[in-house]
C-alpha cells in the first residue's frame, strides 16, 4: 500500500436494495487507529463493513481497501480480520483448534497457525480455557474467540461488528480494553461499529456516524465528546442553594429530575463544583460525567432518531 | 535444629519474559492453503476427529461395517476355496468385487445421506460461513473444498472393504500370486466402480445438505429417497412394462451407479438383475449416471457461488 494512503476510501458509495436505499452517496476516508462507525439499528453499518470486505457490490460509487478495489478479488482478505455481530462460532471445536483452522483458511502454514492460535489465544486471555468446546463458553469468552478469529492471522485492518452486543457490564469494559489493546499494543487498525456512544467515545480516535444511510458527521472522537458531554450531581439536600451557588460561578445548570446536569464542562467547572457543595452545604451522593444519548446527537443534526 | 532447605528451592532459576504481541512477518499462502485447510477440516468433521464420541460413532460404524461386509466375503470365499477346492467362488458363484458396491449400496447411500450434510449444514446452522467467506476464499472454492472432502471419506469408505476382499481373496487361495495374476484387471474396476459410487453419493447428499441447515432433515430426506425409490419404481416399472417400465425404472436413485458397476466390471450385480433398466443401452446408463452427478454437482457449485453472508 502506497504510503500517506488512507487503508479505506469510500467514494460516493450507494447501496440499494430495491426500493430500500441502505446507502446514500456515502464518501469518507479512514487512517490507520480506531474508527468507531456509529448509528443506530439500520443505519447502514453493517452494509457498509459488508461492502468494504467485498462480500456485497455497491450499487455505486467505489471502495478501495488497503489500497486495492475492492472488487478487484478476494486475496486481499488475507490481510483484513472481520468479527461479525452474529454468532458465528461452532460449537464442538475447542478455541485452539478453530483459530488454528482459521489461520490456516487466511493462509498461514499449519505449524504457524498453531502457534500464531496459541499466542491470539493468551492475548484475548481465553489461553487457560483453549482446549474446551466453544459450545460450553459463556456469552464473553464466545466474544473474544470472535475476537481472535478475526485477529490470529494478523490482519493489517480489522472491522468488529458490535464487539460489545450482548454482554454484561464486566464483559463490556473488557471487550474495549481487547479492542484498545488491539490497536496500540498489537498495531492493527481498527473499524469498529456500534451503536453505543459510550463505547465509541471511550475506544475510538476518530467517529464517523451514520443515520438512514447517510453520513452524519466525522471527525476526532474529541471534538464529539466535547460536545456531548456533560456532568451529573446529586445532593442529598440543598440543591437549589447548590444552584444558586453554581449559578454564581457563571456554570450553566439544568435541573434534571432529582439532581441538576451542567452542560459541555471544561475543567474548570469541576472546580467550581467543589467550591460551590462547600458554600451550599449540600452533601454529595453522586456526581458522574454522562453523554448526551445518541438519539439526541442526531436530533441535534436535523436527524429524526 | 531446623535443617536448611536445598540451595536448588531457594536459587533463583529464572526469569519468564513476556514479548508481548509479535507482528507476523512470514509467508502467506492465500487462496491454495484456504482451500487445503476446509478440504482438511471436512475430512476432520466428516471422521468426527477432535470432537465429542457422538460425532465419532456414526462415520466409524458405517465404514467399519462396509469393511464387515468386505470381511465376511472375504471369509466365505476363503473357506470355500479350503473346503470345496480351488476355483470354489467361481463354480458356488459366490460373490466378489463386482458384487460388493451392489451388495453394500443402501448402506453406502445410508452414510452418505447421514454423515455427508454435516460437512454444509452445521457451517450454515452456526454462521461459521460467514467467517469463510470474508477470509480468501470464495463460496465455490468452499463447497468444492467439502465435496472433495467427502468424496475422499466415501471413496475410502468404498475402496476398504473392497481391499479386504482382495486380500481375503488372494490369501485364500492356493497360490496368492497366481490369483492376483488372473485377477489384476479386478482392481482398476473396483478402483473405478468405488470412484464413480463416491462421486454420486456425495453429489446428492452435498445438494441436499445446502437447502438446509439442519443435517436431521437432509438425512431423513435422503434416506427417504434412496430407501423409497427402489421399491417404487421397481413397482412400477414392472407393472408398466416395456420401454416405459425401462425408464422407470431408471428412476431407482440406488441403481444408477450399480448398474455404472456393472458396466465397469461387465456383469450384472444382484440388485441390478431384476431391474429393467439395465436392458437399456450401455451409454443411455452411463449418461443418466452423469446426469445425475453432474447437474446436482453444478446446482450445489451454483448455489454456494451465489452465497453471501
Amino acid at each position: 500500500m502506497p504510503s500517506g494512503e488512507p487503508l479505506l476510501r469510500a467514494d460516493h458509495l450507494t447501496k440499494q436494495y430495491g426500493n430500500v436505499v441502505a446507502l446514500n452517496d456515502v464518501s469518507f476516508s479512514i487512517q490507520g487507529g480506531i474508527t468507531g462507525i456509529l448509528g443506530e439499528n439500520g443505519a447502514g453499518k453493517s452494509t457498509a463493513i459488508k461492502i468494504f470486505l467485498g462480500l456485497i457490490r455497491a450499487t455505486s460509487g467505489s471502495v478501495t481497501v488497503l489500497g486495492e478495489e475492492v472488487s478487484e478479488g478476494v486475496g486481499m482478505r488475507a490481510r483484513l480480520g472481520y468479527m461479525p455481530e452474529h454468532d458465528c462460532l461452532p460449537t464442538q471445536v475447542s478455541a485452539a483448534e478453530f483459530l488454528t483452522h482459521m489461520a490456516e483458511v487466511s493462509g498461514l502454514p499449519p505449524s504457524t497457525a498453531r502457534t500464531r492460535a496459541a499466542d491470539t489465544l493468551r492475548h484475548t486471555g481465553l489461553f487457560e480455557e483453549r482446549y474446551r468446546a466453544i459450545g460450553g463458553y459463556s456469552t464473553g469468552m464466545k466474544q473474544r474467540v470472535k475476537l481472535g478469529q478475526a485477529l490470529v492471522h494478523d490482519p493489517a485492518f480489522v472491522f468488529l461488528d458490535e464487539p460489545t452486543a450482548g454482554l454484561d457490564p464486566l464483559g463490556r469494559e473488557e471487550m474495549l480494553t481487547l479492542v484498545r489493546k488491539t490497536h496500540r499494543e498489537f498495531g492493527i487498525s481498527v473499524l469498529f461499529s456500534s451503536h453505543l456512544m459510550a463505547d465509541v467515545e471511550r475506544t475510538c480516535d476518530r467517529i464517523i456516524v451514520l443515520q438512514g444511510g447517510r453520513l452524519v458527521q466525522s471527525g476526532e472522537v474529541g471534538h464529539f465528546t466535547k460536545e456531548t458531554a456533560t456532568v451529573f450531581i446529586e445532593v442529598d439536600s440543598n440543591r437549589d442553594r447548590l444552584t444558586a451557588a453554581l449559578e454564581q460561578r457563571g456554570v450553566v445548570v439544568t435541573l434534571d429530575g432529582g439532581g441538576l446536569t451542567i452542560l459541555g464542562p471544561d475543567e474548570s467547572v469541576y472546580d467550581h463544583i467543589r467550591d460551590a457543595l462547600v458554600e451550599a452545604e449540600a452533601p454529595l451522593r453522586r456526581m458522574a460525567p454522562r453523554r448526551r444519548a445518541l438519539a439526541e446527537l442526531f436530533e441535534r443534526d436535523g436527524g429524526t432518531a | 535444629m531446623s535443617a536448611k532447605p536445598p540451595a536448588l528451592l531457594t536459587a533463583p532459576t529464572g526469569t519468564v519474559f513476556d514479548i508481548g504481541y509479535q507482528n507476523y512477518t512470514g509467508v502467506r499462502e492465500g487462496r491454495g492453503r484456504a482451500r487445503r485447510a476446509v478440504f482438511k477440516n471436512g475430512l476432520r468433521i466428516a471422521l468426527g476427529l477432535g470432537r465429542g464420541g457422538r460425532a465419532k460413532a456414526l462415520p466409524w460404524f458405517f465404514i467399519g461395517l462396509l469393511s464387515s461386509i468386505g470381511l465376511v466375503m472375504a471369509l466365505m470365499a476363503g473357506a470355500a476355496e479350503r473346503l470345496a477346492g480351488p476355483g470354489a467362488t467361481e463354480r458356488l458363484n459366490l460373490p466378489t468385487h463386482s458384487d460388493f458396491y451392489g451388495i453394500a449400496s443402501t448402506i453406502l447411500f445410508v452414510f452418505a445421506a447421514l454423515v455427508g450434510p454435516e460437512l454444509l449444514c452445521r457451517d450454515r446452522r452456526e454462521g461459521t460461513i460467514h467467517l469463510y467467506l470474508v477470509r480468501p476464499l470464495t463460496g465455490s472454492a468452499y463447497v468444492v473444498s467439502r465435496w472433495l472432502a467427502f468424496f475422499t471419506i466415501m471413496v475410502g469408505a468404498t475402496w476398504l472393504p473392497q481391499i479386504i476382499l482382495l486380500l481375503g481373496l488372494s490369501m485364500g487361495d492356493p497360490a496368492p500370486t497366481a490369483y492376483l495374476r488372473t485377477h489384476w484387471l479386478d482392481i482398476p474396476r473396483f478402483l473405478l466402480a468405488g470412484i464413480a459410487m463416491a462421486a454420486y453419493a456425495t453429489t446428492l447428499s452435498m445438494l441436499t445438505a445446502s437447502f438446509t441447515t439442519r443435517r436431521a432433515y437432509a438425512s431423513v430426506f435422503l434416506v427417504g429417497l434412496f430407501l423409497i425409490s427402489a421399491p417404487f419404481t421397481m413397482g412400477m416399472s414392472q407393472e408398466i412394462g416395456g420401454m416405459a417400465g425401462q425408464w422407470i425404472s431408471m428412476f431407482s436413485l440406488t441403481n444408477i451407479p450399480v448398474h455404472v458397476n456393472d458396466l465397469i466390471f461387465g456383469e450384472v450385480s444382484e440388485i441390478t438383475e431384476d431391474a429393467p433398466a439395465r436392458l437399456l443401452p450401455k451409454a443411455v446408463l452411463l449418461g443418466w449416471y452423469f446426469v445425475w452427478t453432474l447437474v446436482p454437482a453444478s446446482l450445489l457449485w451454483w448455489r454456494y457461488r451465489r452465497m453471501k453472508p
